[in-house]
């Protein structure tokens, strides 16, 4: 073996991946970021000497379209309560998972995570049953114990919180598995040193278990942030973004834009702004990991 | 290790085979045909075996209908003939799919416009271009219980408008979760079949002050009306057979595919429902809607495109098509056999389609209907003024038209 074989080898194994992420992501990336400073529409599709340079007109008029604005605050608001509660309740849900006996375990697995191989239009018709405000099963079970109805995704807000509750139990699963994984990865001998010392049981959890799965933890919040940001399926399958563009998600509209009005120039600029959204959120999120850097 | 890298060759050999498979069917006498309807592939054997050519069908299902379209449109790479649905002709003729046929009009017997509805005529005419030969029409009617309106003093249905809210308003009256009727509150030509019918027309020279017409207001102000006095219900409540089977809503508008649903899904009332030409105000004009068929713009094999939408185009052969998937012919001709015209239910739509409306055939036209059902649910649901919600509305059209 030469020298230059050993500095050509890696290059050889990430190559593959290298190029179709250069082929499907960043030229992708680029292409649309040359296309949100023009006027393209579906003419220019056909035609290329019909589209027009018109500089940054497409995001001045965005930051002035009710519609945008509205999305970028739902897709916030999403983000500032879907991804604490969904963090959270897979953790719980592994902690759990972990406690029971084998059977169980590999049970309650199955079932956590099947919501998330399940097919969104499959999961949209349920839960469309669900939701239902003449036979839902919800609303039933609420006027067994006297609650008045509540109008599921008839309101903008509620509806909100609804989708909410339907995406976290769809992406539980994922997020469940690596919280698993890492829990069985953290080496008894903490735990039997601990009861050695005399310690109780929540001091064990935020002692030992927390700390050793910080990196399980960071993994599934940046990832799970990214993917909220991102929300479009629920909202397209359930509500089309209404009633009153209350569950319109910036995903959705850029949808909604470039594949329903053909507005391509002006979806390309929209779907810019999420691009750096997702990119200054996920930066952030590595600075603070930087900070308390343990491991 | 030998046999693996056999292996691997073979394997890379069928993989190759089956590309060479998928470019096949370039010879002279294969026609390549993109369809949204499944039957059409065994339709179209007839034709194959009188004519020699074989017919490749291609189907593509509805919601897949604008991303291959538009991956066509931009590549340059399409099917023969093509198969478009009346809604999506302005954008696409615009983006120029289609080549224009206004010079193969005489040439081709069952290409005379006067064949057809002049409706559907309308749909194939862009900028003055031909965009392709109707094949099949919808429209939208009334479909009512006749037992239920009958207690409400409307046997036959209500006539007008007048009568309609009369008689829905009764009918909502009749307790806690009845309802009149079952509008839809997605569907974006409602709001426009509701203004032609109280005398409203859109004028394309005029844009956005078309919207400024009493008329407009009037309808609007009707369709306000129904989800207000909760005539029509808001929510996403019963499925709708269900609910008109048990009567909480005994009306709703709907097109043909509707009259088989109902006779599958509620056999229980069966004599007790009917369909009537939609209520008249100024006018009882409903849409048009169906598809055509057009030549891909840069077919090399326009010869028998066209022959093959000639067929498509006869009488006999769109009266086949009824018999097999129940949609409507576009050809006049074909609603003179008994089995359309004996039809007590489906010739009511025949008798619609005589008095339909073209959706203005403009490229912004989506987006203005779209947005129009926006402005109105800010109106019905979020509880804001009408008529400062329409001047809204006619800032929002000027900004759409003037991009």
């Amino acid at each position: 073996m030469t020298r230059w074989k050993y500095k050509l080898m890696p290059l050889f194994f990430i190559g593959p991946a290298v190029l179709l992420l250069m082929v499907f992501s960043f030229a992708p990336i680029f292409l649309s970021l040359g296309i949100s400073f023009t006027d393209l529409t579906l003419i220019g599709l056909a035609d290329w000497s019909k589209i027009n340079f018109i500089g940054i007109e497409n995001f001045v008029k965005l930051f002035k379209d009710k519609v945008f604005l509205e999305s970028i605050f739902n897709t916030f608001f999403y983000v500032l309560i879907g991804v604490p509660l969904a963090v959270s309740s897979s953790l719980v849900i592994a902690l759990l998972l972990s406690m029971v006996g084998k059977w169980l375990s590999s049970t309650f697995r199955l079932i956590f995570y099947m919501p998330s191989v399940t097919n969104i239009v499959a999961i949209a018709v349920v839960w469309g049953f669900l939701y239902n405000q003449q036979y839902g099963l919800f609303n039933y079970l609420l006027s067994l114990i006297n609650i008045q109805s509540i109008p599921w995704l008839e309101d903008p807000l509620v509806a909100k919180f609804s989708l909410i509750i339907l995406a976290i139990w769809k992406s539980n699963g994922v997020s469940m598995l690596i919280f698993l994984a890492a829990l069985q990865s953290i080496p008894k001998v903490y735990y039997e040193a601990a009861d050695i010392d005399g310690a109780n049981r929540w001091q064990k959890f935020f002692k030992i278990t927390l700390p050793s799965m910080s990196f399980a933890t960071f993994f599934v919040t940046v990832t799970t942030v990214i993917g909220w940001l991102q929300f479009f399926e629920e909202p397209f399958v359930m509500t089309d973004g209404g009633p009153l563009n209350g569950t319109n998600s910036m995903a959705l509209y850029i949808y909604q834009r470039g594949f329903e009005y053909n507005d391509f120039g002006y979806a390309a600029a929209a779907s810019f702004v999420l691009f750096i959204i997702v990119i200054v959120a996920t930066i952030v999120q590595f600075r603070f990991r930087k900070k308390d850097q343990t491991l | 290790m030998k046999n693996k890298v056999a292996l691997f060759i073979g394997l890379i050999a069928v993989v190759l085979l089956l590309m060479a498979g998928c470019s096949s069917g370039d010879d002279e006498n294969t026609i390549k045909v993109w369809t949204m309807n499944n039957s059409m592939e065994d339709f179209v054997t007839k034709y194959e075996e009188e004519n020699d050519v074989s017919v490749e069908v291609q189907v593509i299902p509805w919601g897949e209908v604008k991303d291959k379209f538009l991956t066509a449109i931009a590549s340059g790479e399409g099917p023969d003939v093509v198969q478009v649905g009346t809604t999506g002709v302005p954008e696409y003729a615009d983006a120029g799919m289609f080549m224009d046929l206004s010079d193969y009009i005489s040439e081709y017997e069952n290409f005379n416009p006067d064949n057809f509805y002049e409706g559907a005529i309308g749909t194939t005419e862009y900028e003055g271009e031909t965009i392709g030969v109707p094949f099949h029409v919808d429209t939208r009617v009334l479909f009512y219980r006749t037992d239920i309106l009958a207690d409400v003093g409307y046997p036959e249905g209500p006539k007008n408008w007048d009568e309609m809210v009369d008689a829905s308003r009764q009918l909502a009256e009749r307790g806690d979760d009845q309802y009149a009727i079952d509008l839809p509150r997605d569907d974006p030509q409602y709001p426009f079949m509701l203004a032609w019918q109280h005398g409203w027309n859109y004028n394309e020279d005029e844009g956005a002050s078309n919207f400024e017409d009493p008329k407009f207001l009037e309808a609007m102000s009707k369709y306000e009306t129904f989800y207000q006095e909760g005539l029509s219900q808001l929510e996403e409540g019963k499925e709708l057979v269900q609910a008109f089977s048990d009567g909480s809503k005994p009306m709703f508008f709907s097109g043909p595919w509707d009259i088989k649903t109902i006779i599958d899904g509620a056999p229980e009332i069966e004599d007790q429902w009917d369909v009537r030409v939609m209520p008249e105000q100024d006018t009882n004009r409903s849409m048009i809607g169906g598809s055509h068929f057009g030549v891909f713009h840069n077919s090399e094999k326009v010869e028998q495109s066209l022959d093959f939408i000639n067929w498509l185009a006869d009488a006999d052969t769109q009266l086949e098509w009824y018999k097999d998937v129940n949609e409507l012919p576009a050809n006049l001709e074909a609603w003179e056999d008994p089995i359309l015209a004996d039809d007590p239910k489906f010739s009511v739509f025949g008798e619609q389609l005589e008095s339909t409306e073209v959706l203005p055939m403009i490229t912004e036209y989506t987006e203005m209907s779209e947005e129009l059902l926006n402005y109105m649910e800010e109106v019905y649901r979020g509880g804001a003024d009408l008529e400062s919600t329409l001047e809204d509305y006619r800032t929002k059209v000027t900004d759409i038209l003037s991009e």
